[in-house]
């Protein structure tokens, strides 16, 4: 249940960030070079959402390394963990 | 026409008129020109050096000491009495005077100062030593020295030349129809420029200057516009903003004399202007924007056009302003004027002459006019956020968050970032008992605002540092 939570709040972060994303369009591994919007500033802007939202702070290894919605998840989750 | 030619033309035409009111005493235009004779006539100001230091208080000992220094021919090197060791020391070795004058009280506390084996004599001092004068001075062509705070710098030293008052004041007055008919009441401290243009102002017109000893007295500045039956105020908007907390009634009755408000533009807030407005009814609430070395620049009378009411107005008549934008993408830019109100040069600082180019100083203000020539002040230059090339002005973000209901205050910054150079953090006030979580002001950030300007941390805090002025001290927040 936790887990659904968790991906849930990730998901709507992107539909946050991206508010033109479709549900159609929105794929746990598509990554960041098939994003038409997901430049530099995008990136900052999913990782203040996580940060916030799950009360963590990501380094900055980690910030680059997040390049779909399952990596954010999984950075989530190691923080949470 | 200089201060003193002033001073001695009230004094011919109303002798028994009383010039000047500090609370406790009072004296007339006579009496003050010939105290001021006296005191300038001391042998203790006669000297090679060029500058006397004036730690100027509120009082008419302080007027006297001020307008006695400009007629012996020197320049007051004006010394706040609040100033700190350190302070006090980078501004006397700059400005070299001869000798610091202050009240009795002043003398004990500056004299655990360091003060570079300059003497500091009281104003008793001065005058017990005045002499029968064979020839008067001249009168330099500067008036005063006054020292403003760099952010990163030294003290930047802002000589004000007899031709700058005139010509601001002879502005001031038209503007603002003073009067001699006018009592204007002053909780402003003297030593900074906004009080000593009103000194000046009242002297120009011959009315009435009644100068506050305590200027953040809130009920003896409501209880002294009755007294005194002041027609003119001037006084800070945070000082304005705070008297706006007593009863509307109440203000009304104690404004009932008052044909003018006067403020100056540091960060007036329009609930500010829109209370004010209601107190005064159809009588003036004026602002103006200025810098020390730019003084009264532009001008703004407040009318029901709601839409101006954050303006700060149009330029000054003789007075140039241009805005040269920061960025292509940007329609706001940095505020340059250009008039006989701008100085000529900073006081022995080639550093700070690099501000004025021909004429144009650059004054660091970011801001902007509309359709109609109404200047809007944005911020400061060294407060704008580089982020990646895109620029970023804080009161953007901060009107923005400002919007959410559950916000008391806010203020944006830059903060270091690897990728970026700087990002945003804001500091959040949040108003009592409410549960606003940080990722809501996010979402409405996005909502309202380009991704490059989504604050990159955000922080709830108690306060938010301010000055005197209600200006933010961006400098220290982190």
């Amino acid at each position: 249940m936790q887990d659904e939570k968790i991906k849930n709040d990730v998901k709507g972060i992107f539909f946050e960030v991206f508010p033109k994303l479709s549900e159609n369009e929105f794929a746990w591994g598509k990554e960041q070079k098939d994003y038409e919007n997901w430049d530099s500033f995008a990136q900052l802007n999913i990782i203040t959402f996580a940060e916030s939202k799950f009360d963590v702070s990501f380094s900055l290894d980690e910030s680059i390394e997040i390049k779909s919605a399952n990596d954010l998840l999984e950075c989530i989750n190691s923080h949470l963990k | 026409m200089n201060i003193i030619d002033l001073l001695r033309n009230n004094a011919e035409k109303y002798p028994a008129k009383i010039g000047f009111i500090d609370e406790e005493n009072e004296i007339t235009f006579q009496k003050m020109l010939k105290s001021v004779e006296k005191f300038s006539s001391s042998e203790l100001l006669k000297n090679k050096n060029q500058t006397i230091g004036l730690i100027l208080e509120n009082s008419i000992e302080g007027i006297m000491a001020y307008l006695g220094i400009i007629n012996s021919g020197k320049i007051v090197h004006i010394i706040p009495p609040n100033i700190t060791e350190k302070n006090f020391i980078n501004q006397i070795k700059s400005s070299k005077p001869s000798v610091i004058i202050c009240s009795e009280k002043n003398q004990t506390n500056f004299s655990n100062f360091n003060h570079k084996d300059v003497p500091i004599y009281t104003n008793e001092e001065i005058i017990s030593k005045s002499t029968i004068q064979e020839k008067i001075p001249d009168i330099n062509k500067i008036a005063y020295l006054i020292y403003t705070s760099g952010t990163t710098s030294e003290p930047k030293g802002v000589p004000i030349s007899h031709e700058m008052i005139e010509f601001t004041t002879k502005n001031i007055v038209k503007i603002l129809g003073y009067s001699k008919n006018d009592i204007d009441l002053t909780p402003l401290p003297l030593y900074h420029s906004f009080g000593l243009g009103c000194l000046h102002t009242s002297i120009y017109v011959g009315s009435t200057f009644v100068l506050l000893k305590n200027t953040n007295n809130l009920e003896n500045i409501l209880n002294s516009l009755k007294k005194f039956n002041a027609t003119t105020l001037a006084a800070v908007p945070a000082t304005l903003t705070k008297l706006l907390r007593f009863e509307n009634q109440y203000l009304k009755e104690k404004f009932s004399n008052i044909r003018l408000v006067i403020t100056n533009s540091t960060s007036i807030p329009k609930n500010t202007v829109n209370d004010l407005k209601t107190i005064l009814e159809n009588r003036k609430l004026a602002t103006y924007y200025g810098l020390t070395e730019a003084s009264r620049s532009t001008f703004m009378i407040f009318n029901e056009n709601s839409k101006l009411d954050e303006s700060v107005g149009k330029p000054a008549p003789g007075v140039k302003i241009k805005i040269k934008k920061i960025d292509k993408k940007l329609e706001i830019g940095e505020i340059f004027v250009q008039g006989k109100n701008v100085i000529k040069n900073y006081w022995d600082n080639s550093i700070a002459d690099k501000n004025l180019e021909d004429g144009w100083l650059q004054t660091s203000d970011i801001g902007y006019f509309d359709n109609d020539e109404n200047l809007f002040l944005v911020g400061r230059n060294d407060d704008v956020i580089n982020i990646g090339g895109e620029k970023v002005i804080p009161s953007e973000i901060e009107e923005i968050i400002k919007q959410i209901p559950e916000i008391e205050d806010v203020v944006a910054f830059g903060i270091d970032n690897k990728f970026f150079g700087k990002t945003i953090k804001v500091n959040i006030i949040k108003k009592k008992n409410s549960n606003l979580e940080k990722i809501k002001i996010l979402s409405y950030c996005l909502k309202n605002l380009e991704k490059f300007k989504i604050p990159s941390k955000i922080e709830f805090v108690d306060k938010i540092p301010k000055n005197e002025y209600g200006k933010v001290k961006r400098s220290i927040l982190k």
